[in-house]
């Protein structure tokens, strides 16, 4: 049974009515999802849509869930979410879980490592992408699909059950000591960042790479929800500007705008006042987040992953990250 | 992660060989060979650079540990591998040299020893300069 006419027997069964599947083509999108895109025509018309199905193997072991209840929480809000239609948790017709949501058509997601990828639409760009952060953040939780799978911790308690969890998934996939990380982690606990003054919606990789745009200054669609969770709004902006994101001989986060602008931007849309002490400890942790995604994706490589982006995270971008983990904490200084 | 550069070659010829599945389209083909094809410039650093990283950085741990044992008593002596040691047993050592590296970082820290702890710093930027890899200019 191919995975077109496992698809075309699930749509039919869930809308009720005659379905037909064509156009099915596996594409790159996101490392802990098999992602597809295929049209479905029904009596209404033919759409686009994207299957993300899980695979034998992921770099982040994420819910599928929360992936889809995060889509689902910005549906119709000015943050460029996709639709999401509908979660099987158990797989049903396609065997693996699995969530299906609309296609974004006419867009292209840019490599975080291609020089000067946004051309002369990078200002538009980058206001839009930060005013994106910021609106998530400003987002009122009440009432948020996403609390169906997921409580939001104490302001205080936002920092600790990041670092823990992130810090466990080193413990477990570690293969090769790695002294810089821990010291980071060490650095993170002995200094704790201030509580933030709201709890938020954090995407949790949102960065350039994971959105798509038009080539002509408009972002269509926030890609790879898969991290999204509750916590610190200051997550999501220590993320997108960590210096992996951006290469060394462009001053700008990710060939867009100047970090303060961005900053500039994100407080008026997020209606939060940026904290640099508190920014401080997220972009280390921010670092050490990487770094164990990039330990998981070497794990899952040594242990027969086929997929050569497993290769790439837990290799090139494990150094890359090294470098950066390295140099931040010299700066910051002995304890 | 520091692999071995004929696990890396044997595994991207794997990746190249298993058949895609019918539902993977060229364009998810086409950017998967490019990626295999930066992996394998990547392999080249590596084969150039690797044994050389491993044993600078070897040495280099050996020498700080040696270099405060009197202060840090509890520090292990490991001896560094004879110069023909094969990437694995220099991996071997490295990875004993290394996790005695984070005890000593941890007791200086415990002991406020600024100087130790900057020495300390000041290695990790080294060690990540000297097993840094690049892509090319245009991000391949």
């Amino acid at each position: 049974m191919t995975l077109a006419s496992q698809i075309e027997a699930y749509l039919t069964r869930v809308t009720g009515g005659p379905v037909k599947v064509s156009g099915v083509a596996r594409i790159s999108g996101g490392a802990s999802r098999e992602t597809y895109r295929f049209d479905a025509q029904t009596p209404d018309g033919v759409r686009g849509y994207i299957l993300r199905r899980d695979p034998p193997d992921s770099l982040i072991e994420t819910d599928r869930s929360a992936e889809f209840l995060a889509i689902a929480s910005f549906a119709g809000k000015d943050v460029a979410a996709p639709r999401a239609l509908w979660l099987e948790t158990r797989g049903a017709e396609l065997e693996r879980p699995f969530f299906i949501m609309g296609r974004v058509d006419g867009g292209a997601a840019a490599s975080p490592f291609q020089p000067d990828p946004y051309g002369p639409h990078a200002d538009a760009i980058g206001a839009r992408f930060f005013e994106v952060m910021g609106r998530i953040a400003a987002e009122p939780l009440r009432d948020l699909p996403l609390l169906q799978v997921m409580d939001a911790p104490a302001p205080e308690d936002c920092w600790r059950r990041e670092l823990d969890y992130w810090e466990g998934v080193i413990d477990a996939d570690e293969a090769h000591p790695q002294p810089i990380v821990r010291a980071a982690i060490r650095r993170l606990r002995h200094a704790p960042p201030p509580p933030p003054k709201r709890v938020g919606v954090v995407h949790g990789d949102l960065r350039s790479g994971n959105f798509l745009h038009d080539g002509a200054g408009r972002i269509l669609a926030v890609l790879d929800w898969e991290m999204a969770h509750l916590g610190d709004p200051l997550e999501d902006l220590a993320w997108a500007t960590d210096p992996l994101w951006s290469r060394p001989d462009d001053p700008r986060v990710s060939g867009m705008i100047a970090f303060e602008e961005g900053v500039r931007v994100w407080e008026k849309a997020s209606g939060l006042a940026f904290d640099p002490e508190a920014f401080a400890w997220w972009s280390l942790f921010a670092s050490v987040k990487a770094q164990a995604i990039w330990i998981s994706s070497a794990k899952a490589w040594s242990e027969g992953g086929a997929e050569p982006v497993l290769l790439f995270s837990g290799w090139f971008t494990a150094r890359a990250q090294d470098l950066i983990l390295a140099a931040r904490l010299k700066a910051l200084g002995p304890l | 992660m520091s692999p071995k550069l004929p696990d890396l070659l044997t595994g991207l010829a794997q990746a190249m060989l298993v058949p895609p599945p019918a539902e993977v389209g060229p364009d998810y083909m086409a950017s998967r060979q490019g990626l295999v094809a930066t992996l394998l410039i990547l392999a080249a650093q590596e084969a150039e650079k690797g044994p050389a990283a491993r044993r600078w950085e070897n040495a280099a741990i050996a020498a700080l540990l040696d270099a405060v044992r009197e202060v840090y008593p509890a520090t292990p002596r490991l001896t560094t591998a004879r110069p023909d040691a094969s990437w694995s047993e220099l991996d071997a050592e490295n990875a004993a040299l290394r996790q005695a590296l984070i005890g000593l970082h941890i007791a200086a820290e415990a002991r406020g020893d600024a100087a130790t702890q900057i020495r300390i710093l000041t290695l990790y930027e080294e060690m990540a300069q000297a097993r840094r890899l690049d892509l090319m200019p245009n991000g391949v």
